[in-house]
């Protein structure tokens, strides 16, 4: 089984950085937008990257220290993952009524919405890779006993909120550094 | 999707009103300031209702704020 896993893994690695690094290239500023300020939606989209992004490594390090069934068997790392959901959550939301209130014009524009609309693509694109990733992690850890924690069901359907917060926030970032293709 | 070959002469128009700032023509077209910028070079196409609020603030038609080479 290693001996079919390894090479998989270090293809997909390769191939995982290099898509990362062509990423990251095209989220460098355009040259002649730079020293413009972002847009509520964009900064949104930036606080949305960094607020999954700590929640994400917040939950991939209570699993690493309480196990996979914490939420069944751990009343403490249970009260730490509701603090980091509904924490999370409501910063971000927190987070968008306070740029709102901030921006004195307009918020949102045809452009933004456009931005917004797009962004969805890349969502859905990182919320099925999440469900990729755990059916196949699932199925092979736990195909020899045939059942998985119940608790399983919380940390799928959270992990994959997160991506798809995730995924709306970079695709807003996205949008921000690519041509908006014409509608006309 | 291709891309539409549309050209305009916002840039000028503000400068001869009274040179308006991006700004302010994004105050008076509901929109960001952001937008007016990727408009005025070109990054992006906007809706036929920006294009008519453009037009008019300018009091100008739209064919005389956008051009749109009839060979795209």
């Amino acid at each position: 089984m290693d001996a079919v896993w390894a090479p998989v893994a270090v293809i997909s690695g390769v191939l995982v950085a290099a898509g990362m690094g062509r990423f990251l290239w095209s989220l460098r500023p355009q040259a002649d937008m730079s020293g413009l300020p972002p847009t509520p939606l964009e900064k949104l989209g930036w606080v949305g990257l960094g607020v999954t992004i700590v929640v994400g490594l917040g939950l991939g390090l209570l699993v690493g220290l309480a196990g996979a069934d914490f939420i069944d068997e751990n009343t403490t790392a249970r009260g730490i993952f509701w603090l980091l959901m509904l924490g999370g959550t409501g910063f971000w939301v927190a987070s968008w009524r306070y740029l709102k209130r901030r921006s004195g014009a307009t918020v949102i524009d045809e452009r933004d919405r456009a931005i917004l609309a797009r962004s969805l693509s890349v969502e859905s694109i990182i919320v099925l890779l999440s469900l990729v990733g755990w059916t196949i992690v699932l199925t092979e850890v736990y195909s020899d006993e045939g059942v998985m924690p119940i608790g399983f069901l919380q940390l799928i359907f959270w992990s994959t909120f997160i991506s798809g917060a995730f995924g709306r926030s970079l695709g807003i970032v996205m949008g921000y550094r690519r041509e908006i293709p014409a509608n006309a | 999707m291709p891309k539409a070959n549309i050209a305009n002469h916002i840039r000028r128009l503000r400068f001869e009103h009274a040179e308006m700032t991006q700004q302010e023509l994004a105050d008076l077209v509901g929109c960001t300031r952001q937008t007016i910028i990727v408009l005025e070079k070109g990054r992006y196409v906007p809706s036929l209702s920006l294009a008519f609020d453009i037009a008019r603030v300018f009091s100008k038609t739209v064919e005389e704020v956008f051009d749109y080479p009839t060979n795209g």
